[in-house]
């Protein structure tokens, strides 16, 4: 048995890209004068390549559960994509419970519970016992384990009252639910989560939690990807932080913390905010980085400031952020939170 | 040191599993068909509307008194013009039906966001699509049973010949009818788009193959691209079968062309799916709606 549950080694999935959206030329090189290098020598110009993954490299410990934490598009939902065999790799390995996700792909989804897509991914014409066993006949499980299975994952996601109603009738929490005693069916050492607890209430995502954390304890190491730094946090003994295909930081959400636990966190609400405050703010030697987020549609603008001395800092922002209508509403200096390191690291917060 | 417990797998794969999940896909289909009653109603009323466009047609023609229609029988040596047309509009109405049904299956489920699901599990990819013609076989059969029922009633229409030599027509063209329809699900999950391609094979069975006249009327150059239609020889066969007393000798003609673009066609349909399949894997297509 391999001695990783989930191995990556420079994985990389490159797509043709849609117009105005392809990877840079090399540098020093505009694309023009490459293109007309290539007529000059009679060459069918190659077709632009956007890179989604860009060199991924992650091992995952038996029993572990990973975050992956990234924002939109970051290439969280590609890698899990090609680990769990629905899209074939550019160049690089993957390994999943010692199976190779190109050669073996058959062994790997044996070894594998993945929820995608969520809610869809589910029959909605089905009840949700016809669903569970129509997809525990798709994992080869014998009939008669299928049956006690199936029973004991509705009693399990307290889907018992309502299991032979068909899914359209439930509502998205219990839907969820179905997709993940769906992943769950055939016992998988190993589950591959993407987003999931996107679209449910607040009480429906901490029950979800809740579970993740139970079925750590039944052994099972689980790669969760989510753009919720909190659900990272609480959930992940490790978290990848993925940003343009790449991932920019591997650690414990503590030692990812305490990257930046020399650095003051100011976090602003203000109302009338303007981008030059935020120029002249970011020109201050002690600001080391400045993220204004709108809050809404409202004229309040949530202000995140990382800075080395909030005692030199603070004045200067007081006197900035008083003129012209501009108004501070509220003020905290925080501890260091996983998105903190994320715009620590990138310069941009997780939910741009 | 820590030790961890790591689950094992209840999945057991063999052929037996493979058998089992294929007929999980048959059974989930045929449910599903069944939790949309509007089946019914297209079931007794599709057999009668189509063919009766071509008949109404064909009876204004002949003539109030039906003198007309001498001419056709010297054309086509059949009595019966309703029988005729029926044969005819039934096999156009099949793989008409086929296009849609198994031909947007994969379609429909990339749409609903369950193909991804189903491509997850260690299943062998092509039970899907296969899967898929189980019940619609069933519904074709009772769809055809539905049209000699309400055509018996209302016309009078009888079968000459023996139902098990119209049966074994049939079952010969499955393999032709439904491998068009395989090669036409894989291009449709990758040109997303794939209407106009059914209305261009439906109507190539439509003017071609001579649903409600006979082949012999047509040009030279287009009985020779007839010739390469399996639908030209079912139309002909089933002709022969239900009101010429056919028997197997008579309908071997038939039979052996039909045959042998049904292996044509299902090994057409089997390797577009797989270029499909490797295709899809490498550009993402699956999850793409």
């Amino acid at each position: 048995m391999s001695q990783f549950a989930v191995e990556a080694c420079q994985l990389v999935k490159k797509f043709p890209a849609r117009p105005g959206t392809g990877d840079k030329p090399l540098e020093g090189e505009p694309a023009s004068s490459q293109r007309k290098r290539r007529r000059l020598f009679g060459k069918k110009e190659p077709k632009a390549m956007f890179t989604a993954v860009n060199g991924v490299d992650l091992q995952i410990q038996y029993g572990e559960i990973f975050g992956l934490l990234g924002p939109n598009g970051a290439g969280k939902s590609t890698t899990i994509r090609m680990l769990c065999t629905l899209l074939e790799p550019t160049s690089g390995t993957a390994h999943i419970n010692g199976y190779d996700i190109v050669k073996q792909a058959n062994d790997v989804r044996r070894s594998l519970g993945t929820v995608l897509a969520g809610e869809r991914s589910i029959y909605w014409k089905l009840t949700g016992r016809e669903n569970l066993e129509y997809f525990a006949a798709l994992y080869h499980i014998p009939p008669a384990i299928a049956k006690k299975r199936v029973d004991e994952l509705i009693e399990r996601m307290e889907l018992k009252d309502r299991a032979n109603e068909l899914v359209e009738k439930y509502s998205t929490g219990m839907r969820q639910r179905v997709a993940i005693a769906k992943a769950l069916l055939a016992r998988p050492p190993i589950l591959l989560l993407d987003e999931p607890t996107l679209g449910l209430d607040p009480q429906a995502a901490r029950n979800l939690r809740e579970l993740i954390a139970q079925l750590k304890q039944e052994g099972h190491t689980i790669l969760l990807t989510t753009h919720y730094m909190e659900e990272a946090d609480q959930l992940s003994d490790r978290i990848g932080i993925i940003d343009a295909g790449k991932i920019i930081a591997l650690d414990t959400p503590e030692g990812l913390k305490r990257r930046i636990d020399r650095k003051e966190i100011i976090r602003l609400e203000v109302s009338g905010w303007q981008d030059y405050i935020g120029e002249k703010l970011r020109a201050m030697r002690e600001v080391e980085s400045l993220v204004a987020r709108r809050q809404n549609e409202s004229d309040l603008w949530e202000v995140n400031l990382q800075a080395t001395d909030s005692r030199v800092v603070l004045p200067k922002l007081m006197e900035s952020i008083s003129q012209n209508g501009t108004r501070l509403v509220n003020m905290n200096i925080v501890k260091p939170s996983l998105e903190d390191v994320f715009i620590h690291l990138t310069g941009k917060a997780l939910r741009d | 040191m820590e030790t961890t417990f790591i689950p094992r797998s209840l999945g057991q794969p063999g052929l037996l599993s493979d058998v089992r999940a294929f007929l999980a896909v048959v059974r989930r289909e045929w449910i599903i068909f069944t939790r949309y009653p509007s089946w019914i109603i297209a079931l007794f009323i599709w057999p009668l509307i189509f063919p009766m466009m071509y008949i109404l047609t064909a009876r204004a023609l002949s003539g109030p008194d039906g003198s007309g229609l001498a001419v056709f029988i010297a054309t086509t040596g059949a009595t019966d013009y309703i029988g005729y047309i029926i044969v005819g509009t039934t096999v156009w109405m099949w793989q008409n039906i086929v296009l849609w049904d198994v031909g947007f299956a994969l379609r429909n489920e990339q749409m609903r966001g369950t193909l991804e699901s189903n491509w997850l599990t260690p299943t062998w990819r092509f039970s899907y699509l296969l899967g898929q013609t189980g019940p619609q076989i069933v519904t074709m059969a009772m769809f055809i049973g539905v049209t000699a029922l309400e055509f018996g009633l209302l016309f009078g229409i009888r079968l000459n010949g023996s139902p098990w030599m119209l049966g074994l027509m049939m079952l010969a063209a499955i393999p032709a009818i439904y491998g068009l329809g395989f090669a036409f699900a894989s291009l449709v999950i990758t040109v997303k788009e794939a209407n106009a391609f059914v209305f261009l094979i439906r109507g190539m069975v439509m003017i071609f193959c001579g649903i409600t006249f006979p082949v012999a009327i047509l040009p030279a150059w287009m009985q020779t691209f007839a010739k390469w239609l399996p639908q030209t020889y079912l139309i002909h066969g089933m002709r022969a079968a239900a009101f010429a007393k056919a028997g197997v000798k008579e309908l071997l003609p038939d039979l052996i062309p039909l045959l042998s673009f049904g292996a044509f066609w299902l090994a057409v349909g089997y390797f577009t799916f797989l270029w499909m399949e490797r295709r899809a894997r490498k550009s993402g297509a699956i999850g793409q709606y």
